[in-house]
């Protein structure tokens, strides 16, 4: 079995985002996204289940290569990356023809993915991938149950549901269901080592254009702070006459 | 601009975010198609005014990506131009699938849409909503993955005269083979009129009583941050915020939350917001109508008592 999984570096969360003609500025120095580290810790119980080969995917600004160092260190085996001018400023489409072309070159049968990126939001990139790879597509995965054969547990609206993993099939983890392992030293020294392969975009068939013209951010500095009242053990009064007030109770 | 509409069927009827797309389309007299997706029998999803077409699935086999098959040759055919979905699982799979058929990269979170000229401007809002994002769309047919409660829906009428499309499988489907429906009292999350969060400051689980007991006084919904969802303390149907529901209710109250952007996106709408935090600092009372800086757990079970 060999499995994809995408590692996505963001801007440390920690940090304010800033902007630059609509774009995020992203830094040399950028993070793991948290979201990823429920697809990669899923990827790696199903390395220790079947001896599958583990293979990080990313796309975009290398940098330091920080995040990617901390997708191999949880324990990943390799990488495959790629950068281009091209890609600044990726839409959804553009991110997931190029991650597609990475999981091809892996060789993946099973392309695993948060749901959704922490500084992009679009939530469609794991669902994009399985239609450009012709697989099928679990999304919103929540629950994993390795034993003989592997069981997903989905989120639905309504509750959730349970299916048997297919040999091959692209999958979107939410963050829940694992817990994502802390590497320890042993783990760090050994991702060095470790190889991160950076890929030529013409390897890749790439037909997805950008489809967006920045026009204008306003700010709408919602800034509305109203009454503040620091509590002396009266405060539930203040908050029953508010509710009276507007006409709530 | 010729458009369709992705919509989904919920208790023999149209969803609230697909009610919301049609009269935003109906008031800016866009001519569309409505395709509803879901799996019971016989929902009231027909109108005089457009052409609907309902893609029943069966509920035990995961087969989306065949419906995108027929969804993308209806857009073909009917030289659809613009295509909108709600921002719920449905419709970000659908769209996703839809987007690759048609090279067009699907604009999320979408809150607003104007068609000027034939040009088609999104408006995204960003940084927690302190910022909206304007761009215009120019690939040839445009999705949009529109966040529920972006719009006002107003009553309309449906009846069941519609073309029924039963979904067979094909070697993409995945068979379902256990599902569990999620037991739901008191007021849904998306319609209460006052709404009860809890985060990480209700410190334990066991905490959330108090939230539940004053929900019940109130005749309230519950919600919760992702963090706590993320801790196993709350369903994930239960999270408000970017990545969960968006609530517009007359009253929310924050327990114990600090109002990181991710959650402010959900609630921030809300008529009136009052924030109990131990932490004078939390970003939460900024955007706060009454903010009560203290414990929580104090607050609220005296609160429960003289209500």
């Amino acid at each position: 079995m060999k499995i994809a999984v995408c590692a996505k570096q963001i801007p440390d969360p920690a940090n304010t985002v800033t902007y630059e003609v609509g774009t995020i500025v992203r830094p040399d120095e950028q993070v793991l996204d948290d979201t990823d580290r429920y697809g990669i810790e899923v990827a790696l119980q199903l390395k220790e289940k079947f001896d599958a080969e583990v293979t990080v995917i990313s796309m975009g600004k290398l940098g330091t290569q920080k995040g990617i160092q901390q997708a191999l260190q949880m324990g990943a085996d390799k990488a495959l990356v790629i950068e281009d001018d091209k890609l600044q400023n990726s839409n959804s489409l553009m991110t997931s023809n190029v991650l597609s072309g990475l999981a091809k070159l892996a060789e993946a049968d099973i392309v695993i993915f948060g749901t959704e990126s922490s500084d992009g939001y679009s939530g469609v990139v794991p669902q994009q991938v399985s239609r450009y790879l012709g697989l099928p597509c679990i999304s919103y995965v929540k629950g994993i149950d390795i034993n003989e054969e592997t069981v997903l547990t989905r989120q639905t609206m309504t509750g959730s549901e349970k299916v048997v993993m297919p040999s091959q099939c692209v999958i979107s983890v939410t963050a829940s269901g694992v817990e994502p392992r802390y590497p320890n030293f042993k783990d760090i020294m050994a991702a060095k080592s470790k190889e991160v392969e950076q890929i030529d975009l013409s390897a890749i068939e790439f037909t997805a254009k950008h489809n967006q013209e920045f026009k204008e951010i306003n700010s709408l500095s919602s800034n509305k702070s109203g009454e503040k009242y620091i509590d002396e053990g009266d405060a539930f009064n203040l908050i029953i006459e508010k509710l009276k007030e507007i006409k709530a109770i | 601009m010729k458009s369709l509409i992705i919509g989904e069927v919920s208790n023999g009827s149209l969803s609230s975010g697909t009610l919301e797309i049609i009269t935003k389309l109906k008031e800016d007299n866009l001519d569309f198609i409505l395709i509803a997706i879901g799996s019971e029998d016989s929902p009231k999803i027909g109108n005089d005014s457009f052409e609907s077409t309902y893609f029943k699935l069966n509920p035990n086999e995961l087969s989306l990506s065949v419906v995108a098959d027929k969804i993308s040759e209806k857009i073909k055919e009917n030289s659809v131009e613009l295509v909108l979905a709600s921002s719920t699982y449905v419709g970000r799979d659908i769209s996703g699938f839809l987007s690759v058929d048609l090279n067009s990269s699907p604009v999320s979170n979408v809150v607003d849409f104007t068609i000027t000229d034939s040009i088609l401007t999104t408006t995204n809002s960003i940084d927690g909503g302190e910022s909206e994002y304007l761009t215009n769309v120019t690939s040839e047919v445009k999705i949009l993955i529109i966040r529920p409660k972006s719009f006002e829906a107003t009553d309309i009428e449906f009846d069941e005269n519609y073309t029924t499309s039963d979904v067979q499988k094909n070697e993409l489907s995945v068979e379902v083979n256990d599902i569990f429906v999620e037991e739901k009292t008191g007021p849904q999350l998306e319609d209460s009129k006052i709404v009860i969060s809890a985060g990480r400051g209700m410190v334990d689980v066991d905490n959330l009583k108090y939230v539940e007991e004053l929900a019940t006084k109130l005749n309230a919904a519950v919600g919760g941050t992702r963090a706590i969802v993320d801790a196993g303390w709350m369903p994930y149907s239960q999270q408000v915020g970017q990545t969960g529901k968006t609530v517009k209710p007359d009253v929310y109250i924050a327990c114990g939350i600090s109002g990181a952007t991710q959650h402010q996106v959900g609630m921030k709408d809300s008529k009136y917001i009052i924030a109990i935090n131990k932490d004078e600092e939390a970003p939460i009372f900024q955007i706060a109508d009454l903010g009560v800086v203290g414990d929580t757990l104090s607050i609220i079970p005296k609160l429960v008592e003289n209500l």
